[in-house]
């Protein structure tokens, strides 16, 4: 995994959202490298910014969102947030594709598949005759084992939630992105329905060689398909590692909390410790570290002071001023 | 298909319970046209017996018939064509009805169709520029053209336009109002269809102004629904040009809901005439209406109503048909 080239480059991304209380902060002061070809799982829980960043990627901010600082370069040379109107447009789905959370609702409810693959190839290519996004259609819609015969006549409410994942899925690929982001892709499909999915994109990845940032708030998916994970908080990441470190050697009370509260299936339920407290308010959200309200291990310097994202080695990093120091179990 | 059949019995049904309620209705108002016709004659100087004979010897009905009985006539005549005549006019109602419709038609298909298409080109601005200038200026306009009735627009904008600015204005017969210029013969020449436009032109402007502002707060709110959708940001996310995005996705799916409210308004478009009409001294339908009611002249409400009834029932049925192809959801249902 050591020297490896860095597809996507996130330095100190600020998203801010404009609510009746005041500004929120969804993200906050973001870094991050996601290397070319890896599967990096971004892990968190529910409301800590993970989509909002997601489409930040692809410089999509909601009405009364913005961007307020920070910069995301692609491929080493490309500054998405310095991109004129068409170039953005090009980058988008043709560079890096997103697979939202909503995908159930990420269809146009008056147009049938097909036509979706017409406008989504069109935007990017010019003199494509339809039977050419045809046959490109059918190819990956048979990859996601959908049939696209009957896949790509029918309108989005005629397909199951979990065909209309895979037809996303296949949209996605569309253009032969160099990485693919997928937003909660299982979280609204049932777990066998998950397993086929997670094995598709396993396939996919073989076959296309995509680097992919998977988002969710399940570890245990995570494991299944990533190679490294980050961990994010309150609007920014706290720890990133390699699979196995994440699991048996993480460094951040946070993420340690995280594995704690996994249920097993064998093992006993009153085990379980659930973090306790809430999220914290982006609106208001705590001077110093964003988890010392909650973190059992908490000093004085945690709650005056931001810990930095820390190079522990070659792809592990750490937000903690106690890192060094603490001992779990 | 069968749910076509089915629709057009409802449909078929619906009229046929209209026209009776209309029949009964219209009958225990108070007063009736003969009483009318008997006074009016009276102010001219006949004695009062004398007054009655003649205004019997003209109505086409018998008076003192049971209710029931003249109503089974009146259904009768109704369904071989005939809907009796009018006593104001002294003419067959179908012959008032033919002269009425197309003006009416005319004028308020005109309307209607400035009205809606401003209303969704200016409500989308609006939803893309919301809390503007224009978003805080429409809500207001609105509330204030639905609040004003339509008749007091109408006055305001022959007083502005026609006496005051004299855009509209006849140096011989003042404020233009009616369907065309009097000393034109009527025919396919380009100055009587110049003419029957110009003419047109106060009214059409009038039923703009009470109902655009409507139709732009509609688009607007269905507008930002559908901008927060999923599947807009999905479409942006896919690089999708801008226009693209605009027309078939954003206005693709912000139009559907306000087709229910076009179609009502088509269905409108004979009672929703009245007051424009009568201000305007438009020989439409609803001037009719008006003139009839003011007369008891019991066979021109009728055939008037029953015009109304099949337009709103009609539009009805269109707008179903129409939405299930615009909206697929709406299919198998």
């Amino acid at each position: 995994m050591s020297q490896q080239k860095v597809i996507i480059s996130v330095r100190n991304l600020t998203v801010e959202f404009r609510v009746p209380r005041g500004i929120l902060r969804a993200v906050d002061g973001l870094d991050l490298d996601v290397y070319e070809g890896e599967v990096l799982g971004l892990v968190g829980e529910s409301g800590c910014g993970k989509s909002v960043f997601a489409h930040a990627l692809l410089k999509l901010v909601d009405i009364n969102g913005y961007i307020k600082s920070g910069k995301v370069i692609f491929d080493g040379t490309k500054d998405v947030y310095s991109l004129g109107k068409k170039e953005l447009r090009e980058y988008r789905w043709k560079d890096v594709a997103l697979i939202f959370q909503g995908a159930f609702n990420s269809l146009n409810p008056v147009m049938k598949v097909f036509d979706h693959m017409v406008d989504t190839v069109l935007a990017h290519e010019k003199n494509v005759s339809s039977e050419e996004i045809k046959k490109r259609s059918i190819e990956l819609l048979k990859m996601v084992r959908l049939d696209p015969e009957t896949v790509l006549g029918r309108y989005p409410h005629e397909l199951s939630g979990g065909m209309k994942q895979r037809t996303v899925s296949a949209m996605a690929l569309l253009l032969r992105p160099k990485v693919l982001i997928l937003d909660e892709p299982t979280s609204a499909l049932d777990v066998l329905t998950q397993k086929f999915f997670i094995r598709i994109l396993k396939d996919l990845r073989k076959e296309f060689g995509l680097t992919m940032i998977f988002i969710t708030h399940d570890l245990a998916t995570v494991a299944e398909i990533a190679d490294r994970v980050a961990i994010m908080y309150g609007g920014t990441i706290v720890e990133i590692g390699n699979v196995e470190d994440i699991f048996y050697r993480s460094r951040h009370p946070y993420t340690r909390a995280l594995l704690n509260a996994i249920p097993s299936i064998v093992g006993d339920i009153s085990k379980l410790k659930p973090l306790p407290g809430p999220l914290p308010d982006p609106v208001n959200p705590p001077p110093g570290c964003g988890f010392h309200p909650r973190c059992p291990y908490a000093i004085q310097i945690c709650r005056e002071v931001r810990p930095e994202l820390e190079r522990i080695d070659a792809v592990s990093f750490v937000a903690c001023h106690r890192w060094r120091e603490l001992k779990f179990d | 298909m069968r749910w076509v059949i089915r629709r057009l019995i409802t449909a078929a049904i619906t009229i046929f319970a209209s026209i009776t309620i209309v029949f009964f209705l219209i009958r225990v108002m108070p007063g009736n046209p003969i009483d009318v016709m008997v006074a009016q004659l009276i102010m001219q100087g006949l004695d009062p017996e004398e007054a009655y004979r003649r205004v019997l010897a003209i109505v086409p009905f018998v008076p003192t018939d049971p209710l029931w009985k003249q109503y089974i006539d009146y259904m009768r005549g109704v369904l071989s064509g005939d809907l009796g005549r009018s006593i104001l006019y002294a003419a067959p109602v179908t012959q008032i009805l033919i002269y009425g419709i197309p003006w009416t038609v005319f004028l308020i298909s005109i309307s209607l169709i400035i009205s809606f298409s401003l209303g969704i080109v200016l409500g989308m601005y609006i939803a893309y520029k919301r809390g503007g200038i224009l978003d805080r200026f429409f809500s207001v306009f609105s509330s204030v053209t639905r609040a004003i009735p339509p008749y007091v627009i109408a006055v305001l904008v022959i007083i502005i336009l026609g006496v005051q600015l004299k855009l509209f204005w006849d140096p011989y017969r003042g404020p233009i109002i009616g369907p065309y210029d009097p000393r034109l013969k009527p025919g396919f020449t380009l100055e009587f269809i110049s003419s029957v436009f110009y003419y047109a032109t106060l009214p059409i402007l009038s039923y703009v102004l009470t109902t655009f502002g409507i139709w732009v707060l509609q688009m607007k709110s269905s507008t930002v629904s559908v901008l927060g959708e999923y599947y807009i940001m999905a479409a942006e996310a896919r690089g999708l040009p801008e226009r693209r995005i605009v027309i078939s996705y954003v206005g693709r799916n912000a139009i559907l809901p306000l087709f229910t409210s076009l179609a009502i308004a088509i269905g409108h478009i004979f009672s929703g005439s009245v007051f424009i009409e009568t201000v305007f001294s438009y020989p439409g339908i609803g001037r009719y209406i008006s003139a009839s009611i003011g007369g008891r002249d019991y066979m021109v409400i009728s055939g008037c109503f029953l015009i109304i009834t099949i337009a709103v029932v009609l539009s009805n049925l269109i707008a179903d048909l129409l939405y299930s192809k615009l909206d697929p959801r709406i299919r198998f249902r």
